[in-house]
């Protein structure tokens, strides 16, 4: 690989962890390695990067880059990308990621893979290795062209720890207004229903079919077992279960002790927010579902079977 | 306000997907589809606009076989006004700067106010399309919203965050909004408005007739292979019966130390 940009991004004031992961994957790309930092008074997070094995950091840092908005951050990478020319753009798929990647992809009329989990080296080109259909299919995907772009998972590679000799260079021209303004960050009230301190978690999906089923098959459970009842994604959308007890990328981030998937296919973003637990058990009629995949302990079967009967069995050990 | 939403059909959420032969993608030809979820969402916020505004006009648009009438047809029956089908076999393996770019060559012609569509589709999950739209037209653009507020020529969004965070966004119209599912409830079809959708304009459009040659969608990104993910680090799968595998569930949560 000749040439990689990584595309800093800045969260709470600092060095986002994901940076750090991309840095990991072009160093094993290998290759000369750019970052480009991009924010207002960010002088000290482009430093911190080029100890950390960004290499040549640029940096834009410009008053109307203070908060993300896609022209000022397309803007920025345009710079970058026009005076380093890197056949490889990398930038974490988060929701700034997201939001400009594809804008700066149809800009320059390039390639893109996104939310890829990894890159391997083929020859001498480079397969992008990703999930589809919600994680039940991985998948190969070739790019063609210069620059391409890749937006990469969160967590998909360690963070780099070691410590490089870098150097941080200000990149000019990268200020300018934004059609879209930002207005503020709103951190939505925290609900009652904390799932962050449960130690048991028994969470229901889509699987149940219907919200009475969430009371009649899946809340003897969770009583059983004394746990604390959670939710997918489609079960909150579709208004059976209020957003506090989402589980997700989106919702809560949980670790208990025991995690327990009840008719939850396990969609990425249901997997980032309880892959960590200590213990998973998941119950699924679909032996392929993705949630098999990060479970410990998986039950195959009809959950309108399977729930009461481990209901049953949990209330006897307890001594009825 | 004229409003344009793109659908897109993708494998129905029930259905039991398997590979193709040769790997390159899933067996379509007998499965169900329908649309995308995301995207319903966008039609509902664009439906609720000409709900207040009956002489706002919202056209679908979907881009694929003839199967994508029956989707076009269930959002007409929702309430869209007219719908645009485009199809060509040199579409097949279209990536997503292709489709944009084909969403751009009709929506040009149409000169909307406001463009709808879903975050992601469920089938590949790229995300894209809606921003790579968004810059061909020369539109901004905000994603994943879960709200939008339309004031005179502009509009208000919130776009999700991570972990419950939201941020409030302003754009000015002609702009383009990504949408997150859960953003509204969405409407079915009534029975009146299925009669009626009977009624509603579909055209079907070629590449040709949107201007566009074949070479001008030659896709950039190719799907070389789709597999199963590798097993292994899987799942301990409990089996016997179903009163045998409670036991041996109570056993595990014992060995947690948590009976």
């Amino acid at each position: 690989m000749a040439k990689t940009l990584i595309v800093g991004e800045i969260q709470k004031g600092g060095l986002r962890e994901s940076t750090l992961e991309l840095v990991t994957l072009a160093r094993k790309l290998g290759g000369d390695i750019t970052s480009l930092v991009i924010g207002s008074g960010v002088g000290a997070v482009a430093e911190e990067l080029a100890k950390k094995g960004g290499g040549r950091v640029l940096l834009a840092d410009d008053a109307s880059l203070a908060n993300y908005t896609s022209d000022g951050h397309a803007r920025a990478i345009r710079r970058a990308i026009d005076a380093e020319k890197p056949d490889l753009v990398l930038i974490s798929n988060t929701p700034s990621g997201w939001d400009v990647a594809g804008k700066l992809a149809a800009a320059i009329d390039c390639g893109i893979a996104t939310d890829v989990i990894r890159i391997e080296q083929d020859g001498g080109d480079l397969v992008f290795v990703r999930r589809m259909f919600n994680a039940k299919f991985d998948a190969r995907l070739r790019v063609s062209g210069s620059p391409r772009i890749a937006t990469v998972q969160p967590g998909a590679s360690e963070a780099y720890t070691g410590s490089e000799a870098g150097s941080v260079t200000k990149l000019d021209g990268v200020g300018g207004d934004s059609r879209t303004k930002f207005v503020e960050v709103r951190v939505a009230p925290a609900g009652g229903h904390d799932l962050t301190k449960a130690e048991i978690i028994v969470s229901g999906g889509r699987g149940l079919q219907k919200p009475e089923n969430f009371e009649a098959v899946l809340k003897p459970l969770v009583e059983a077992l004394g746990a604390q009842m959670g939710a997918s994604r489609p079960v909150v959308d579709a208004g059976w279960l209020p957003h506090e007890y989402q589980v997700g990328s989106s919702g809560q981030v949980v670790s208990p002790k025991l995690y327990v998937a009840v008719g939850i296919s396990g969609a990425i973003q249901h997997l980032v927010g309880m892959k960590s637990s200590n213990f998973i058990i998941a119950i699924n009629k679909d032996p392929d579902a993705p949630i098999f995949e990060v479970a410990d302990v998986g039950i195959v079967g009809d959950l309108f079977e399977v729930v009461p009967a481990l209901a049953a069995a949990v209330k006897s050990a307890k001594g009825g | 306000m004229k409003i344009l939403v793109c659908l897109k059909q993708v494998p129905h959420k029930d259905a039991r997907l398997e590979l193709a032969a040769d790997g390159s993608w899933i067996q379509d030809a007998n499965i169900k589809f329908e649309i995308n979820d995301y995207d319903n969402y966008a039609l509902e916020e664009a439906l609720r606009v000409k709900d207040k505004d009956a002489t706002s006009e919202v056209i679908v648009l979907s881009i694929g076989p003839d199967r994508v009438q029956q989707s076009l047809r269930t959002a007409l029956g929702m309430g869209a006004d007219r719908a645009i089908q485009i199809w060509d076999d040199g579409l097949a393996k279209a990536d997503s700067l292709a489709i944009a770019k084909t969403i751009a060559a009709v929506a040009k012609t149409e000169s909307c106010d406001l463009v709808l569509m879903g975050l992601m589709s469920d089938d590949t999950n790229f995300a894209v399309t809606g921003p790579m739209l968004a810059e061909l037209l020369g539109f901004p653009h905000a994603t994943g919203i879960v709200s939008a507020k339309l004031d005179g020529g502009q509009v208000e969004v919130e776009r999700e965050l991570e972990g419950g965070a939201l941020e409030v966004v302003k754009l000015p119209l002609p702009c383009l909004l990504t949408v997150q599912t859960g953003m509204n409830e969405v409407r079915y079809a009534s029975l009146k408005g299925i009669m009626q959708a009977k009624k509603k304009p579909l055209d079907k459009k070629s590449l040709g007739d949107v201007g566009l040659a074949a070479a001008a969608v030659a896709p950039k990104v190719k799907v070389e292979k789709i597999y199963s993910p590798p097993k292994g680090g899987g799942a301990e799968i409990l089996t016997g019966s179903k009163d045998e595998i409670a036991g041996k569930f109570v056993g595990k949560v014992k060995e947690l130390g948590l009976l």
